[in-house]
């Protein structure tokens, strides 16, 4: 069995107001554990929702979720066990510190959790590690830090719990691209110690092809591809018809094909590098 | 939770009330409100509920949604009631349960607390409709109008309607971001639907300094955005829409003016007395 399996879940908003909205529609899926996932899809697709969903925040109108073989939403206690086994940063995560100093807001989700200050603050210093937030921020207002601390900061606040399952949206948004990476890297620290599940919500193709071993698409509240790079962007007018893009290097190696080369489809830019190199030196296939 | 209050919301439509001049409606609301004070007796005052319930209609507002905003009230109009039915002793007793103490229930205290109930929820009924088949902005856009009388007395009208407009515009922007703050402090456990009360306010500080920042942020964000698109007081604005007084709302007076015409007058010349009961108040 699957370490997490989503099962028929549907939801709605605004039942009986002209502001109806389906987000999901019968979605199921399943993530083993370890893995990273990436979830995209345009706005509206329903990512939020079933991010949400994973944490027990947002309680399906139909199906269930189980995570480890358990049903997430089955009481109270399960509720709260999901809330820490399944660790959520939202969208611009900096938007919701309010500690008085860093040390403080990172450790919200330990206390919370009803560890002792020993544990919670070993658990702040090892998830600072994970983020590469200076020892001696902890001290500092948050609201003193640079935007790229503060998300940080609030990255960590959430890895410090410790989640088996890390579930991030869009924490890349609105950084710049050596912001991008290093969040990107801390994430994959984060892997490597505790070897948990990552979800990844984005809308960068790259950073999905670049993270994750699987892809799962949303279109309108129903999954419309799950699989491996590869199988997704090899249908790629599928997804800029859903209004998605494939990665650039993909639309290169493309365009290329349409141009009489013989190039293969690549999920990474040193594979397309390696091919371009070849095809330069070997001309053209036909 | 915070979503399902509907009181103040806008529901686009398309029905005759929502194509009434915005100035109308405030205009007629208000003298709703005035003639709804004016009723003395159960008469004018089902005139008057009628009325309401019939505008409801025309509104073609889903009868669920103004069920919600009744429901709303409900703990006013039984509060009211119940203190009209302790404290109002005219009329006969009806029940008294001990012989030496004040305290009893008469038919003047049950006819008042009926009185003001329905006067109560005829007057949510009614009002709940300016909002919801007016926007916001249509709201404030009238009510500069109306109020520009008082530019004789310098009083700043227009920096007066903009500053209503955006705090209304901000209700729902900051309602969703409470949402989201609740979430995601929620996610990592506060315990903000569960837990002791003390728990439960602690968890609050963690909602209420990221909001406010927020609030100010963008605040600050809108200031600078205004400024950059030269925003003065305008006093030389042209509008976009320019609200016209049609037939409908000659109609709507005319008909509004009978209504009151019949509220006052069966209220002073207490004709349907015969048959009816005049509320003791």
């Amino acid at each position: 069995m699957a370490f997490i399996e989503v099962k028929n879940v549907s939801f709605g908003y605004g039942h009986k107001t002209p502001f109806e909205v389906q987000a999901l529609n019968n979605v199921s899926f399943s993530v083993e554990k370890g893995e990273c996932i990436s979830v995209i899809g345009h706005t509206g697709s329903g990512k939020s929702t079933l991010m949400q969903m994973l944490n027990a925040l947002i309680k399906p109108e139909a199906g269930e979720i189980l995570i480890n073989g358990k049903n997430i939403n089955a009481d109270k206690k399960s509720v709260s066990a999901a809330r820490f086994t399944v660790g959520l940063c939202f969208q611009y995560p900096e938007y919701q510190l309010f500690g008085e100093t860093c040390f403080e807001d990172i450790a919200f989700g330990p206390r919370n959790m009803g560890l002792n200050e020993e544990e919670v603050k070993k658990r702040v210093l090892q998830a600072a590690g994970f983020v590469h937030l200076k020892t001696e921020k902890l001290d500092v207002s948050p609201f003193d830090l640079s935007g790229g601390q503060k998300r940080r900061c609030a990255i960590a606040g959430v890895m410090a719990m410790l989640p088996e399952v890390l579930i991030l949206d869009e924490p890349t948004a609105g950084l710049d691209p050596s912001g991008r990476e290093s969040v990107l890297r801390m994430i994959e620290r984060y892997r490597e110690h505790t070897g948990a599940t990552v979800i990844l919500v984005t809308h960068s193709m790259e950073i999905a092809a670049q993270m994750s071993n699987r892809i799962l698409v949303l279109n309108k509240g129903e999954i419309a591809y799950y699989g491996t790079p590869q199988e997704i962007f090899s249908h790629s007018n599928e997804l800029i018809s859903m209004g998605l893009n494939v990665p650039s290097f993909t639309k290169i190696m493309i365009a290329l094909r349409r141009l009489g080369y013989n190039a293969q489809d690549v999920y990474t830019v040193e594979e397309a590098a390696k091919q371009i190199g070849a095809l330069i030196r070997g001309g053209r296939d036909t | 939770m915070i979503r399902d209050i509907s009181i103040g919301q806008f529901f686009p439509g398309n029905s005759v009330i929502h194509k009434l001049d915005p100035r109308a409606k405030i205009l007629l609301t208000l003298l709703f409100i005035i003639s709804l004070f004016l009723c003395k007796n159960f008469f004018s005052l089902l005139l008057m509920l009628v009325f309401a319930v019939v505008c409801v209609l025309l509104s073609r507002i889903s009868v669920n949604l103004i069920w919600k905003s009744l429901k709303a009230i409900i703990f006013i109009v039984l509060f009211t009631s119940a203190l009209q039915i302790i404290y109002n002793d005219k009329g006969d007793v009806l029940w008294k349960p001990s012989e030496t103490g004040r305290f009893c229930i008469t038919t003047g205290g049950v006819y008042s607390a009926v009185f003001l109930s329905v006067r109560i929820i005829a007057l949510i009924l009614f009002t709940s409709l300016l909002t919801y088949t007016t926007s916001p902005t249509m709201l404030t856009d009238a009510i500069e109008r109306l109020l520009s009388p008082l530019k004789i007395f310098k009083v700043k009208v227009h920096s007066l309607a903009m500053m209503m407009t955006i705090a209304l515009r901000f209700i729902p922007i900051l309602i969703r971001e409470i949402d989201i703050i609740m979430s995601a402090q929620k996610a990592r456990g506060a315990k903000l639907d569960n837990g002791k009360l003390g728990e439960r306010l602690k968890a609050m500080v963690s909602v209420f300094i990221p909001l406010f920042v927020s609030a100010f942020r963008r605040a600050a964000e809108l200031a600078l955005a205004m400024e950059c698109r030269c925003y003065s007081d305008g006093t030389q604005r042209t509008r976009m829409n320019r609200m016209r007084f049609t037939w409908r709302d000659i109609v709507s007076f005319i008909t509004v003016g009978i209504l009151i015409f019949a509220v006052v007058f069966t209220s002073f010349y207490p004709l349907w007395d015969i048959f009816l009961f005049q509320a003791v108040m």
